[in-house]
């Protein structure tokens, strides 16, 4: 069970520069909706990439779903040669973006994000609006539910 | 036509779902905060994990 607080705090305690997407961001919403990971779009910059590989070290980051034993080295230069990252840690699994499809990156987003009190801090979430926005651009029939009843939210406000 | 959700073609598709959404539901999570949103959720899916973990135990879904 992924501990959601858990890898929110590790981020925010390193100082990390990031913006909760994904379902915990619809949650923080109001979304109903069970999610079962955590998604953070994280800034691109040298000083931010060494503060997450420093944060999420203690947690054992490894490549979800890879096979045990493939070589992956959590560090700075490996974030810096990849974009997004599908892990599992000790405390669950996290998505680290840095982009998404229809919002681009941390610097893009941060206009279209809000300041929530989670966990006993201010946390940077996307709101609504560019979250409805992003998964109607991810273009995933999947996707179409969650953005039916994100919908709802925003008319229920 | 577009293939992309974004497209009108999809629209009442989202509309259709969003007849079925529960808006109780949804009404109840407004009244709490985004904190306690997400320890709900994090209660929830502990609950889950519990079943899950009783429902192998009891040798379900082998």
């Amino acid at each position: 069970m992924t501990d959601v607080a858990g890898l929110i705090l590790a981020l925010a305690r390193a100082e990390v520069d990031f913006i909760v997407v994904g379902g915990i961001a619809a949650v923080a919403h109001g979304s109903a909706r069970a999610t079962y990971d955590v998604d953070v779009v994280y800034a691109r910059s040298p000083e931010n990439i060494a503060r997450l590989v420093k944060a999420l070290a203690p947690l054992a980051p490894y490549l979800r779903g890879a096979p045990p034993g493939l070589p992956f080295r959590w560090d700075a230069e490996t974030i810096a040669h990849g974009l997004n990252f599908t892990l599992t840690t000790t405390l669950g699994d996290i998505d680290l973006l840095g982009e998404i499809v229809g919002g681009g990156g941390y610097e893009q987003l941060l206009p279209h994000s809000v300041a929530m009190a989670l966990l006993g801090a201010e946390h940077r979430c996307l709101d609504l609006d560019m979250l409805i926005h992003v998964k109607r651009a991810a273009g995933r029939p999947k996707d179409l539910e969650a953005i039916a009843e994100l919908e709802a939210l925003r008319e229920e406000r | 036509m577009p293939h992309t959700i974004a497209g009108s073609w999809s629209d009442p598709v989202v509309e259709a779902y969003k007849r079925d959404v529960d808006r109780t539901l949804l009404r109840e999570n407004l009244k709490l905060t985004p904190e306690q949103r997400l320890l709900k959720l994090q209660d929830f899916v502990r609950f889950l994990s519990e079943v899950r973990a009783a429902g192998k135990k009891a040798g379900l879904g082998r």
